[in-house]
């Protein structure tokens, strides 16, 4: 968390999106880093006008997938379901910074979104 | 190979036995209802293991709970029901009394630290999700990919129906790999009592072809570590010196990922 700073709790997903914030040397503790994180919508899932996010890495998927929902105003019931390289669903409890030390590329991580089931 | 193969049926034959009682606040009954005890593999999920605890305990709690969703608690700890058995068994357990002694619940589920359950197709999915994950990693998803559905399904049946033969026949594609080049990468996630779990890239092979072992990969991972930590893979402290590429091949999980729990030094 970012302990010290006293940006107000909804703006953990900040606008900034410039590449120096990536995480690459987190293995030390650098939890302020952010992670740049792009948000695609799949199949019939609405887009989202700002697609690009600045993402605390000790943050879960589920948050990630809860963030989407508010965002586009679906229904906490509605489904939604986040993929890896179009292939994988994370766990919910899957942190944004282990994905992104994995599967991230060109300093941010690609998530696909989408309301039904698309990949497996 | 006959020796390795050994070890892949001891893995797979890995039990743990559990005792489970039902959560004090949840019976209706004057006396508590006996606990049922069980043996259960190492490499299954709970949610797989838990239909005849769950009728048990359904006569002893109240009809407004009879349609809640069953969690299970180690020791004040909730356990997430997607980590297999046995990586739940060294994190929380580690053998020091056994059985195992769990609690279920019915009611206060705790949002904040479970996943959700409704039914064995989310196990699926779970299972299917890490297994395409480990697949990317190890073969840029290239041999799952190219997998019809039904072999798909002959792994997820081979696990839940405990048939080694059968989960093999199809699992031993995704661990194929040039013997002089392994893997891409090692699937593997190191896991934590209280904390989340860490997952990292690492090579099996060192660019001059140097085997990368298990110690290389704490160093890289864990060098905060203190003298008396264990690190437990399957139950067993493994040799440091043990490649990871081996360690991938003979002691990962059925889901591709090599768990390894990392336990502090007690105190």
């Amino acid at each position: 968390m970012e302990e010290g700073k006293s940006s107000p709790p909804s703006a953990d997903l900040t606008s900034e999106s410039s590449l120096e914030h990536t995480d690459q040397d987190s293995n030390k503790a650098t939890p302020l880093k952010k992670i740049d994180v792009l948000l695609k919508a799949t199949g019939d899932a609405p887009i989202m006008r700002k697609k690009k996010w600045a993402v605390e890495g000790d943050k879960r998927v589920g948050w990630v997938a809860d963030f989407i929902r508010k965002y586009l105003k679906l229904e906490s019931s509605d489904n939604l379901f986040l993929y890896v390289n179009q292939s994988f669903a994370p766990a919910p409890d899957q942190l944004v910074r282990n994905l992104y030390q994995c599967f991230g590329s060109d300093g941010k991580l690609v998530l696909h979104y989408c309301r039904t089931q698309a990949w497996g | 190979m006959a020796e390795d193969r050994e070890i892949l049926r001891e893995v797979w034959d890995g039990r743990v036995p559990v005792c489970i009682q039902l959560a004090s606040e949840d019976h209706n009954t004057l006396s508590a209802p006996d606990p049922y005890y069980l043996m259960v593999p190492r490499l299954s999920y709970f949610p797989l293991l838990m239909d005849k605890v769950r009728k048990h305990f359904l006569r002893f709690i109240s009809p407004d709970l009879h349609e809640e969703e069953m969690w299970l608690e180690s020791d004040g700890m909730p356990l997430k029901w997607h980590y297999p058995v046995g990586v739940l068994f060294d994190l929380h357990c580690g053998g020091s009394s056994l059985p195992w002694a769990l609690t279920a619940h019915f009611s206060h589920f705790p949002e904040q630290d479970l996943i959700r359950c409704p039914s064995r197709e989310v196990v699926e999915s779970h299972f299917m999700s890490s297994v395409k994950e480990a697949d990317g990693l190890k073969h840029r998803g290239q041999i799952i990919t190219n997998m019809q559905s039904k072999d798909h399904k002959q792994l997820w049946m081979g696990l839940c129906n405990d048939k080694f033969d059968q989960f093999w026949a199809i699992n031993c594609k995704l661990m194929e790999c040039l013997p002089e080049e392994g893997f891409k990468f090692i699937p593997f996630r190191i896991h934590f009592p209280c904390q989340p779990s860490l997952q990292r890239l690492i090579k099996p092979q060192t660019d001059d072809g140097r085997k990368v072992t298990l110690e290389e990969l704490l160093q890289e991972f864990l060098p905060r570590g203190n003298e008396g930590d264990r690190v437990v893979i399957q139950g067993i402290e493994v040799p440091r010196d043990t490649p990871l590429q081996w360690m991938s091949e003979h002691l990962s999980h059925p889901d591709n990922f090599l768990h390894i729990c990392h336990i502090p030094t007690q105190g």
